[in-house]
Order: C-alpha cells, then sequence, then structure tokens
C-alpha cells in the first residue's frame, strides 16, 4: 500500500523541477498531494499524508 | 569496471549483515540509453549483494524487460527495488531508490536491506493504525543529494 522512493534530486533534474525542488531533504507525497520540507518526524509525515489524502 | 567498496567500508558492511535474518533480493533496472548512473549503480549494487549469502542481486534492462519494469512501476533509471522474503517468496515491500545510493543515502540503503531483512515494525501504534486504515496506495518520493 506504501511506497517509499529515495530520489536522488540532480540525477532526476525533470523530476525536481516538476516538484519545485529547491532544498533536501523534501518528501513528495502521491505526486504533489502534498509535500513535506525538511525533516520528517514520524507523526508530522503522517499528518502530511492525512492531509494529502483529502486534497 | 571499479571497485566501489574499499577493505574498511566492506569489513563494516560485513558486520552489519551478520544480523540479516530473511533473505533479500535487490533488483537493480538500468537502462543503456541515457543513463549515466546506470553502470556505477548496478556494480555498487552487485559488490554489496556479494557482502552476504542472504543478499542476491539481479539486474534488469528495463528495455528488454519492460513487463517487469511495469510490475514494479520503474519509470526511470537507474532504481533499485529492495525485496524481502515472505512465505518463501520474494515481496515487494515498496522499498525503492532512484539514482545512485552515493553519500548519506548509502547507509540508508544498507538500513533499508536491514529493516527489510528482520522485517520489524519500529512505527507508533497511532502509526500502525493509520497504515492499516489505508484503502488507497501511498507513494512517497523524499528528494536528496548525495553530500
Amino acid at each position: 500500500m506504501v511506497t517509499a522512493d529515495a530520489v536522488e534530486a540532480t540525477e532526476f533534474p525533470e523530476l525536481s523541477g516538476k516538484y519545485k525542488i529547491s532544498g533536501v531533504p523534501h518528501t513528495v507525497i502521491n505526486e504533489g498531494a502534498g509535500n513535506m520540507i525538511g525533516a520528517a518526524p514520524e507523526d508530522m509525515l503522517v499528518e502530511e499524508i492525512r492531509k494529502a489524502l483529502k486534497t | 569496471m571499479g571497485s566501489f567498496l574499499d577493505d574498511n567500508i566492506t569489513s563494516q558492511i560485513k558486520e552489519v549483515f551478520i544480523n540479516l535474518t530473511n533473505p533479500v533480493e535487490i533488483l537493480v533496472f538500468t537502462s543503456q540509453k541515457d543513463c549515466d548512473y546506470c553502470e556505477d549503480t548496478r556494480t555498487l549494487l552487485e559488490e554489496v549483494c556479494s557482502l552476504s549469502d542472504k543478499l542476491s542481486f539481479k539486474s534488469v534492462d528495463v528495455d528488454n524487460q519492460p513487463e517487469l519494469a511495469g510490475e514494479y512501476h520503474v519509470i526511470r533509471t537507474p532504481v533499485i527495488v529492495v525485496l524481502g522474503q515472505i512465505d518463501g517468496l520474494m515481496k515487494d515491500f515498496g522499498v525503492r531508490f532512484s539514482g545512485i545510493p552515493a553519500g548519506h543515502e548509502f547507509s540508508a540503503l544498507i538500513h533499508s536491506i536491514l529493516s527489510v531483512s528482520s522485517q520489524e515494525i519500529a512505527f507508533n501504534p497511532e502509526t500502525m493504525e493509520f497504515l492499516n486504515s489505508l484503502k488507497s496506495p501511498i507513494h512517497l518520493e523524499v528528494f536528496t543529494t548525495p553530500t
């Protein structure tokens, strides 16, 4: 149900551009439905995923 | 094809790989077209997998085996997929690395191999409850840089 992909930003500039990645780490949830910039503590990440699912 | 892992790193990795329990299979998806890091990524992962008999390695050319790329939703290269064994079958645990896992991502890769092997879950109960309630797939892409 969950896939997590660690993407090397400089190797995939088109993808980084699409999501406007300017700093790392940057977590993109469901192709941009949600975003989390900086560290992703467990409870905050779950909260962002919940929000992303509502959009 | 050079060697990526020096003696020091090799012995450190072997040390942590002693803790591997269940078998893990690494798939590396590569392409001969327009892929600067495919060859290096394949060589690196092949070296890592050679450090434990619990690890197996398979290289997949996405142009020759598009159906396998499709099965794992691989749409770029290089991509690493970490599979774990449940009831004798290799299962997709949803763990991916896009691009060469150098720098910090290398330790993340080693960690992910260890956790897919142990199959131990370190989430808190609230997170587990949320994950078990999911009705649609979640796809996380964590952008990083090698430094």
